[in-house]
């Protein structure tokens, strides 16, 4: 048996640390590009989000890899996201490939059921070596997600443009040749040390710009054309309370205070959204109105096109922007969707903050009097 | 004090219950006008760009309703079949119109929530009319009044009506002619009810002479049954329905041709249409055709396109299982 799974930012990370642990092969598929996409693009059906389309290319490149079992996690509702496992299977089976898919659905789906697939795809190990596979990569997923918060504080205020990506890129290099959790672990800790060394410019002024929206979107950087590296670039600073570690934390790890930490900020929300309608809407209000409290220069949403709870996020935004006084954006992305515009309307929009921060602090005063 | 309700999304599936419940209690119904281009066009200006067909219209009937009634009927359906959702946009649909369309007057959210059971109903219905200042006696009696209407109406629904015929019985249908060739039209009964929308598509075929045939006429036993083989619950009521409607059609060839009647941006659609097309093309290769709407459908290819289907169809069933029309 050898495993897949389809990519999410850098989720792979602490997922190959986990089967490394329980000693399962697996094969990472290759880093999404083109032709990852147009895979996908040539099976999927039309209406569904980007995800889906991109998973299937995933998966296709593993298989011809060698992969023969995919795990996927579940949900049941409201978002379309729980049913891909069933639609994926129907796809790949037409396409030829007849490979295992297991679904990890929550619990309250049948414990059993959950119980024998998680046996199934640790390789029977025993009860107390999976335990301790599981709390191993989490701290890896930990530990990467303070190197990226790391990557966004820096980024934006490195002297020499590229040093803290360099540094990324050689660090995911490495950390896929590597075995065992124990290695990555060291890696990270490499890639940060390194990252201390990076010349930056302290004094720098920053504009702040909050992302929120689906989490596909928000944390894989193929679909979002690495909105974090574009924002950094441009002297951004960017702020992402979505993120793998806070999805595993708050949905499988009893952290009992990082819990209540979110449902506090859920709660925040309640005058424009209280209830979970699925996918990440709450969260995406949730998130908007913390950052515009925390006083961001900006905030950005980005979804999939089609997205159904996103969809109704982006009509509560306007409200709340208005209300909290802070200008928000929000970019559609499908397979469509082409760079050089998007690049556009990210530069103009940061232009805009730009002039808003400057007639804040009143730098240019009554000149600009068509403000 | 009239109380106003959009004639779109799911009102196609529960307005025996919402209006009658409504009316016992007192209340003045008024329900928005049908479809028309100005509510349409009313509602793609005032919707999000991104929302699905059916979600747009449903702006345009709250926008239509506004000067005329002192309350707008808002359903906030989060499940209507416990351990199952609707969808994500259904949810949020007071929190849409509400963030959308500006001098609103108050609304009547009703919050109907069985996920956790189904003795969850009677509940909402007592909630919402606490919200209007009721409570007591006249509100059970009228809650039973509803529910008897509700199942009378499921009741025809069930034995093969098609639900304009119940909803517009003036426009009588002739049930005595008995066609030998059927149809099935898989689609959410918003879109195949909503005659300016679905181009009156179950008239339009009804009056070419074939029988008619939607998924609120399969018995809900069938359903379940078919649904039983997916290798995942459908957690999602109207998907369930669309699916096992089409699996039980395929199966049980009880339908010559089937139309799947979809909307553009339906994100359920998607994926419903993809496995029942991948069954249909695998195993039982029946006539199959995709009807996608949106704001900007032209009449006259959808014709063309119904027409052909037709054609085709004829084609089969008269030269037989030659190779030609099975494509």
């Amino acid at each position: 048996m050898v495993i897949t799974f389809p990519h999410m930012g850098k989720m792979y990370i602490p997922v190959k640390a986990l089967f490394d642990e329980l000693g399962v092969d697996i094969i990472i598929p290759p880093k999404i590009n083109k032709d990852t996409l147009d895979i996908g693009l040539k099976s999927c059906p039309e209406m569904a989000c980007l995800p889906l389309k991109v998973t299937i290319g995933n998966y296709v490149e593993s298989i011809k890899r060698g992969a023969d079992t995919i795990v996927l996690s579940g949900s049941c509702g409201p978002c379309r996201f729980g049913y891909y496992g069933v639609i994926q299977k129907e796809i790949l089976k037409d396409l030829g490939y007849d490979v295992d898919i297991v679904i990890l659905d929550p619990p309250r789906e049948g414990l059993r059921e959950l119980i024998d697939r998680l046996k199934k795809i640790s390789g029977n190990c025993s009860l107390y070596s999976g335990l301790a596979a599981l709390s191993k990569a989490f701290k890896v997923s930990e530990g990467v997600e303070e190197l990226l918060e790391l990557v966004l504080k820096q980024r934006c205020k490195e002297i020499n443009k590229g040093d803290t990506d360099d540094i990324l890129s050689r660090f995911e290099e490495k950390v896929r040749k590597v075995k065992g959790a124990n290695k990555i672990l060291d890696c990270i800790q490499d890639a940060k040390g390194e990252l201390s060394k990076v010349r930056l410019d302290s004094k720098k002024k920053t504009i702040k710009i909050g992302l929120v929206g689906e989490i596909y979107t928000i944390i894989e950087p193929f679909v979002n054309f690495d909105i974090e590296k574009k924002l950094g670039d441009m002297g951004v600073e960017v702020h992402r309370e979505m993120s793998v570690d806070n999805w595993v934390k708050y949905h499988l790890f009893p952290d009992i205070k990082f819990r209540r930490k979110q449902k506090r900020t859920l709660k925040y929300a309640k005058d424009y959204l209280d209830l979970c309608i699925g996918g990440h809407a709450w969260e995406t209000i949730a998130h908007a109105l913390y950052y515009a409290r925390k006083g961001m220069d900006g905030i950005i949403q980005i979804m999939p096109f089609g997205c159904m709870p996103e969809i109704v996020a982006e009509s509560i935004l306007p409200t709340l922007a208005k209300n909290e006084n802070i200008p928000v954006m929000t970019l559609v992305v499908d397979e469509l969707t082409g760079e050089a515009g998007y690049q556009t309307r990210l530069e103009a929009f940061v232009d805009l903050l730009q002039l808003e921060r400057s007639r804040k602090e009143n730098e240019f005063g009554e000149a600009l009097s068509w403000n | 004090m009239k109380i106003g309700i959009p004639r779109a999304l799911s009102y196609f599936d529960y307005f025996p219950i919402w209006k009658t419940f409504l009316d016992k209690l007192g209340f003045k119904t008024i329900i928005s006008s049908p479809t028309t281009k100005d509510i349409l066009d009313k509602g793609v200006s005032l919707c999000v760009d991104d929302a699905c067909l059916p979600v747009k219209i449903f702006h345009g009937h709250v926008a239509d309703l506004i000067g005329k009634v002192d309350t707008i009927f808002i359903p906030r359906l989060i499940s209507v079949s416990p351990g199952e959702y609707i969808c994500p946009k259904f949810i949020g649909l007071p929190e849409m119109v509400k963030n959308t369309i500006s001098d609103l007057p108050p609304l009547l959210v009703f919050n109907y929530d069985l996920h956790k059971g189904i003795k969850y109903r009677g509940k909402a219905f007592n909630t919402l009319a606490r919200q209007l200042g009721l409570s007591g006696g006249v509100v059970d009696r009228a809650y039973k009044e509803a529910c008897s209407m509700q199942d009378k109406y499921e009741r025809m629904l069930k034995s093969g009506q098609s639900p304009l015929n119940i909803l517009e019985p003036k426009e009588s249908w002739d049930e005595s002619i008995k066609n030998k060739v059927t149809i099935g039209i898989i689609g959410h009964s918003y879109l195949l009810c909503d005659r300016y929308i679905s181009m009156d598509l179950i008239k339009k075929i009804q009056n070419k002479g074939y029988n008619v045939k939607v998924p609120s006429n399969v018995p809900d036993k069938k359903i379940e049954e078919n649904i039983m083989d997916i290798p995942k619950r459908m957690f999602l009521s109207y998907g369930k329905r669309m699916l096992g409607s089409g699996i039980e059609w395929l199966k049980c060839d009880e339908v010559d041709g089937i139309i799947f009647l979809s909307s553009f941006g339906c994100g359920i659609d998607s994926f419903i249409e993809e496995l029942i097309r991948r069954y249909n093309a695998r195993e039982y290769k029946l006539p199959y055709a995709v009807f996608s709407l949106d704001e900007h459908s032209g009449q006259a290819g959808f014709e063309t396109r119904l027409e052909a289907f037709l054609d085709m169809m004829e084609w089969r069933n008269r030269i037989g299982h030659n190779f030609s029309a099975h494509g």
